[in-house]
């Protein structure tokens, strides 16, 4: 069986964005980077199916980026993935969702990978296109925002997280790629053998221009922080206080309580 | 007549071919039996403890001689020094004799007991002989009568006790029946030197010759048997203390308080992180077990225990020894317990204490880089959610690491990177840069610095987290980049000194680092700080206040600095009430070994307890002197139901609301 695997990397969003020079996307200056967290449980589950498939499964990790994603690439191939797989782009941030689909497409095409996991989406531009276009793109089954996720003879029983907490389960058979979502399962945390081991993992870098030649059919127009509107309240001191106000404050300004 | 006695009086010098027949098969017992732990010893990894030997024999006899590791609890070690000394005089004894009738006399012709030298010999083993009867019996009823809790009673206790208490009375026993029938009798001027000997001979005065003869004989084979029993004993039973406590003297980790193996992560060797098995921990570890002696001094001090973790240092040490003796493939973790290892704060309370110089910290160390490395665990999620923030942004609570120098906006510290020109760069740590309450320690020693003219620098948005939590956590990978980033951009600057106001960060960057490649002077601020009172360069305007004071263990216990802190408050007006625990002696605060990161979710809290010592005191405020620490006191005031009782402040907070005069 062949695992493709997709991922992003993206700020820390704990990080301080300053929109960048040109307007449309955020200054890199500063921000720490990490794996894409639904990404994060992408790599996970591919890794655990192939546990529970006796190791048979070979996995390929993918990223689309300038030099710097090698970095999480290798933190999936200490995660257990077995190849990695570098799409080299220095401007990634300029490629519609539209393009990175097609960028994967044209290096998937005819490895007939028996399942990808890509993340729900991705934590910075949140657009959740990339997954459900590249199934498209290579004419197999999609499943979106999987929660549970069990394989049985090539027959996919996955859970997924509707709106509103509804959960629907669909079955479906392979090949397909499915998007993953919190609540999926725990990522490991990668053990030092196996961050040693992946040092010594093929990783294949190619120029973006190899696989894609698609025009993008969005474009970014102004990248900008929301307008302030209004500042919080920090309310302090005695409790039974601050319950009087916060009670106060939800009457008059909210509809909570009558 | 000349003072002085027949040897094998009674029993006849035909007793020395069985006597030394059976001294031989006790040795043979006894040198077989400890051969037997030695190869049980030798399944850990080579380790090496024979450096230093000059340095190592001297620490080995005055420890054991004089006893001071075991005085420092001074009821049962008053009993025991005094038995280990007068038994220790009855063997000497016992191998003069042995040495004169045997040896001087048949070879040589030399007779040395006799005259002054007899007299005097005679009174200082009755007198020893009393001694270590009534120390015997101390023990004896603290062991078997009013027990302590905690202290565990084995087989082996009874044994013991039961043995070495016949060896002493037999030996009374045969010296009253002997004088009896010659001293009391024939020279009563020299009865009077064996004073205890004599009480008993006045017993035997009525009883006729030969049956004075015979018991004596039969008394006299009671002993001997005895005591040759006892020998061939010692590495069967507790007894082997007597042996390997000293020895660990000799093996005493000799390396700065606080030294962990750094792990060479380019060599990839067996592919095997940490302690899963016995065979991966070091022979020291395996003979700690034998040195034991359960005295739980150890289990008495440990934070853990006393709050209802799953802990007990005695018991690590011992399972340890009970795996490698009964079990060697077991698994170390599944046998202690991840609960037991995780509750460990590292306050090295343990191994301060412990009269046997055991090393409890490094082992659970060994076994947490295990789980760690090799399993990639975590003692829970909010653990993992730290690691993979100092990870990214090079602190435990996942904020941007360019804001970890926004604390110090508008107070004049200078940026390492656009200015280096410094006298101290001031190496600020996760708390003090990020937490809200903490960032008034930073505050309050740039105060102090600036009202010194000290010009401070700081690396701002390029130091990292100085990986200790995560190093105590197991994770000596994570550790070891971090370290790896502070210390190439620390040496770029050429930093002269470097102050911290973590502990923790003291003690990594002072000591840690050393493996690493940074060796520049690194110092506390409390240190610091008395520096520039004592110095003239830092004026206080002194303000009276009463307040107790919070030793925390990385800078009393770990690096010994118990005097100068609480120098820098009273020239600040503070007259200190201590607690019943402070010192070496101080009770952490529950925010060592890491567990800073973690939620304290077994038992009771431990910083609630700390501040209900803090309280019994009266005092109305509890100074500390660590970010670690203040954060826990705080919580333990909160969650204690202690507010508006006890105040905490930080040692700089105080100073830098002193500054002037």
């Amino acid at each position: 069986m062949k695992l493709l695997v997709c991922i992003k990397q993206v700020p820390d969003m704990a990080s301080r964005f300053k929109v960048n020079g040109n307007g449309i996307w955020y200054d890199e200056a500063d921000l720490a980077f990490r794996m894409n967290e639904y990404d994060e449980f992408a790599v996970e589950q591919a890794v655990r199916l192939k546990e529970q498939l006796g190791n048979e499964p070979d996995i390929t990790v993918l990223s689309i980026g300038p030099d710097r994603v090698i970095e999480p690439i290798k933190k999936a191939l200490a995660m257990g993935c077995d190849r990695g797989v570098h799409i080299q782009d220095s401007a990634s941030y300029r490629k519609d969702p539209w393009q990175i689909a097609s960028a994967i497409a044209g290096f998937s095409h005819g490895k007939n990978f028996d399942l990808i996991f890509t993340g729900m989406q991705s934590q910075d531009r949140g657009s959740a296109q990339v997954g459900a276009i590249l199934a498209e793109l290579l004419g197999i089954n999609c499943v979106t925002t999987v929660v549970g996720f069990a394989i049985d003879n090539r027959v996919v029983t996955a859970k997924r997280e509707l709106e509103g907490g509804v959960k629907g389960v669909v079955k479906f058979s392979l090949p397909a790629l499915v998007t993953c979502h919190l609540g999926l399962n725990t990522p490991r945390y990668p053990t030092l053998p196996n961050i040693m081991k992946a040092k010594k993992k093929e990783l294949l870098t190619f120029p973006i221009t190899d696989f894609l030649q698609e025009k993008e059919m969005t474009v970014t127009a102004s990248a900008y922080a929301p307008a302030r509107k209004g500042s919080g309240i920090l309310l302090e001191g005695d409790v039974n206080d601050v319950a009087e106000r916060l009670y106060g404050i939800l009457k008059d300004k909210t509809t909570v309580v009558k | 007549m000349e003072a002085t006695r027949e040897i094998y009086w009674n029993v006849g010098h035909g007793v020395v071919w069985p006597m030394y027949t059976i001294f031989g098969i006790a040795i043979s017992v006894f040198l077989y039996g400890f051969y037997r732990r030695f190869v049980v010893y030798r399944q850990g990894k080579a380790l090496n403890r024979n450096d230093r030997l000059p340095e190592r024999i001297l620490l080995f006899l005055k420890t054991m001689v004089a006893q001071t590791r075991v005085l420092r609890v001074h009821g049962p070690g008053f009993l025991h020094a005094f038995f280990f000394w007068s038994f220790g005089l009855l063997f000497i004894g016992t191998l003069l004799i042995m040495v004169q009738v045997d040896f001087t006399q048949p070879i040589l012709g030399v007779i040395f007991l006799k005259g002054t030298f007899y007299k005097l010999y005679s009174l200082m083993l009755d007198i020893a002989g009393i001694v270590a009867i009534i120390t015997l019996g101390g023990l004896l009823v603290r062991r078997f009568f009013y027990k302590p809790e905690g202290l565990e009673t084995i087989k082996d206790d009874y044994v013991v006790h039961a043995m070495l208490l016949a060896i002493l009375v037999t030996g009374f026993v045969i010296e009253g029946l002997r004088m009896a029938a010659t001293e009391l009798r024939n020279n009563p001027e020299l009865a009077v030197f064996s004073p205890v000997g004599m009480l008993f001979g006045k017993l035997f005065l009525g009883v006729t010759p030969g049956s004075l003869s015979l018991a004596h004989k039969i008394q006299w084979w009671i002993h001997f048997l005895i005591a040759m029993s006892f020998i061939a004993i010692v590495p069967f039973t507790k007894l082997r203390h007597i042996f390997t406590t000293p020895a660990n003297y000799l093996f005493t980790d000799l390396a700065p308080k606080g030294s962990i193996t750094t792990i060479n992560m380019e060599d990839e060797g067996t592919g095997r992180f940490g302690a899963a098995k016995v065979a991966d921990l070091a022979w020291k570890d395996i003979f700690d077990a034998d040195a034991c002696t359960a005295c739980k001094r150890c289990q008495d001090r440990c934070p853990a225990h006393a709050t209802g973790k799953p802990l007990s240092p005695m018991k690590i040490v011992k399972q340890i020894g009970d795996v490698a003796f009964n079990n060697p493939g077991a698994g170390l973790v599944e046998t202690l317990g991840a609960d037991a290892l995780w509750a460990c704060t590292t306050c090295r309370a343990c191994q301060d204490i412990c009269p046997a110089n055991i090393e409890h910290v490094n082992k659970i160390l060994e076994m947490r880089r295990n789980l760690a490395l090799m399993e990639g665990s975590f003692p829970g999620n909010e653990v993992r959610t730290a690691v993979s923030n100092i990870e990214v942004n090079g602190n435990p609570f996942g904020l941007a690491f360019a804001s970890r120098g926004e604390w110090a906006d508008g107070l004049g510290v200078k940026i390492m990177q656009q200015d280096s020109d410094v006298d101290v760069l001031y190496f600020v740590g996760c708390y003090a840069s990020f937490d809200k309450r903490n960032r008034e320690i930073a505050r309050s020693f740039i105060q102090i610095c600036n009202a010194a003219d000290i010009r401070v620098g700081m690396l701002g948005k390029e130091e990292k987290c100085c990986g200790e939590p995560v190093r105590k956590m197991g994770n000596e990978y994570l550790y070891q980049m971090v370290a790896a980033g502070n210390i190439e951009v620390i040496k770029g600057y050429g930093v002269k000194k470097i102050v911290t106001t973590c502990p923790h960060c003291f003690n990594t960057l002072g000591q840690d680092y050393r493996d690493l490649g940074l060796d520049i002077h690194v110092e506390h601020y409390s240190t610091f700080v008395n520096g520039l009172i004592s110095g003239n360069k830092l004026k206080l305007k002194p303000e009276s206040f009463e307040f107790t004071y919070h030793d925390s263990c990385y800078l009393g216990r770990y690096r010994d600095i118990i005097a100068e802190p609480r120098a820098v408050l009273k020239s600040a007006g503070g007259q200190i009430v201590e607690m019943d625990l402070s010192g070496y002696e101080s009770f952490c605060c529950g925010g060592g070994g890491g567990r800073i990161l973690a939620e304290e979710k077994l038992g009771t809290r431990i910083s609630m307890a700390r501040v209900k010592m803090a309280q019994a005191t009266r005092a109305p405020l509890l100074v500390s002197n660590c970010p670690f620490c203040l954060t826990m006191i705080e919580d333990g005031i909160k969650t204690g139901d202690s507010e508006g009782k006890l105040k905490a402040l930080d040692l700089a907070e105080i100073i830098a609301s002193r500054i002037g005069g």
